[in-house]
């Protein structure tokens, strides 16, 4: 991308302009540019005053900018309702990842442990078997979710050029709700039946879990989420881009 | 290069009301556009070049035109058509402008009559 656009594609995402319309507006100016300094050099100018020429022809980043903003159907999701995409929405995936390692607890229960009456501490097998390695893989799974969606909230914010405040709390609900997430599972209700398991989130202190311990988690897991956006905050400020 | 200034105020609707019309005849990228803009209106109308694209966005999203990718010259350029809904926006705004014209050059005609009389 031509790097005479670079102050357009700040102005415009900083705006709230979602990046796939930034994006392609960009190729199109950069297009139109090679044409315009084509026809200049046609013209009898040389190179540099040819695209000199281009530019003035182009319009100023100013102008560019009001024209693409003044269409507000082209404004993100992240600008048009913060609360939706960092509030609400991670949430949601965080929930549905939940869901996910719920499912894939209760296959491997009925697969590996099919009598046993809940598939916690009941598994009995070598470490390189089959059952440990399925087992573990869940685990992974489930404690790097919320981190994995903090990640996410944190290149949707870069992406989009999106200020501290909504991304913090985005990251704050999830850690709050992956410090506090409760997997409970067992077959006593029904014996011998398809088993049951259930979730519950964000009540600070537990039977096995006290209030610091749980604050303790959040505290971690906020830590690693925000690192990619903070990585990207610092760079920012110490390269100036 | 000084670009032609055009008055903005009057400029509202225009360049969507000639986009359309282009674009009616043939499909066209935006370079193009610009460029029969300009040749067709005797580079009257003369805009920053670059903001021909929100407009033909903008029309695009509203389901006035239609883009697809072409490669010409080993270059991928998006191809602007008119949409039936293009068609029938098209025909709304000429039948605007065309009364808003009228009426306006009847308006000057009138002042120039009323000068005339002592």
């Amino acid at each position: 991308m031509a790097t005479q656009f670079h102050e357009l594609r700040e102005r415009l995402l900083r705006a709230g302009v979602a990046p796939r319309h930034v994006r392609r507006y960009l190729g199109e100016l950069a297009d139109h540019l090679a044409d315009l300094t084509k026809e200049e050099q046609r013209a009898g100018r040389n190179l540099i005053e040819a695209r000199s020429a281009a530019l003035v022809r182009l319009g100023k980043t100013e102008d560019l900018a009001r024209a693409f903003l003044e269409q507000r159907q082209f404004q993100s999701w992240s600008a048009r309702a913060p609360w939706v995409m960092f509030g609400f929405a991670p949430l949601i995936c965080l929930g549905a990842a939940y869901l996910l390692a719920c499912l894939y607890l209760w296959c491997g229960w009925e697969f590996f442990l099919s009598g046993a009456d809940t598939p916690f501490g009941t598994l009995v097998a070598p470490t390189n078997s089959l059952a440990n390695m399925y087992f573990q893989a869940g685990k992974f799974f489930y404690y790097s979710a919320p981190v994995l969606v903090g990640w996410t909230i944190g290149i949707v914010a870069v992406r989009q050029r999106i200020d501290a405040v909504w991304p913090t709390v985005g990251l704050v609900l999830i850690s709050w709700m992956g410090a506090t997430a409760r997997i409970q599972a067992g077959r006593t209700a029904v014996p011998r039946g398809l088993g049951h398991i259930s979730m519950d989130f964000f009540i600070l202190g537990s039977p096995s879990q006290t209030i610091s311990q749980s604050m303790l988690t959040t505290f971690v897991i906020f830590t690693l989420a925000i690192l990619p956006y903070l990585v990207w905050r610092l760079r920012r400020a110490f390269v100036g881009l | 290069m000084a670009a032609r200034e055009t008055n903005p105020s009057f400029m509202n609707g225009v360049p969507e009301l000639l986009i359309l019309k282009l674009l009616q005849q043939d499909e066209m990228y935006g370079y193009e556009i610009v460029q029969a803009i300009r040749g067709r209106t005797g580079a009257v109308i003369a805009i920053g070049e670059g903001v021909v694209y929100p407009v033909l966005h903008g029309l695009e999203r509203d389901g006035a035109l239609r883009t697809r990718r072409k490669k010409v010259n080993g270059r991928s350029r998006i191809y602007y058509s008119v949409t039936p809904t293009g068609s029938r926006r098209l025909a709304e705004l000429s039948r605007t402008w065309v009364s808003l014209t009228t009426a306006i050059q009847a308006m000057l005609m009138g002042a120039q009559y009323g000068d005339a009389i002592p």
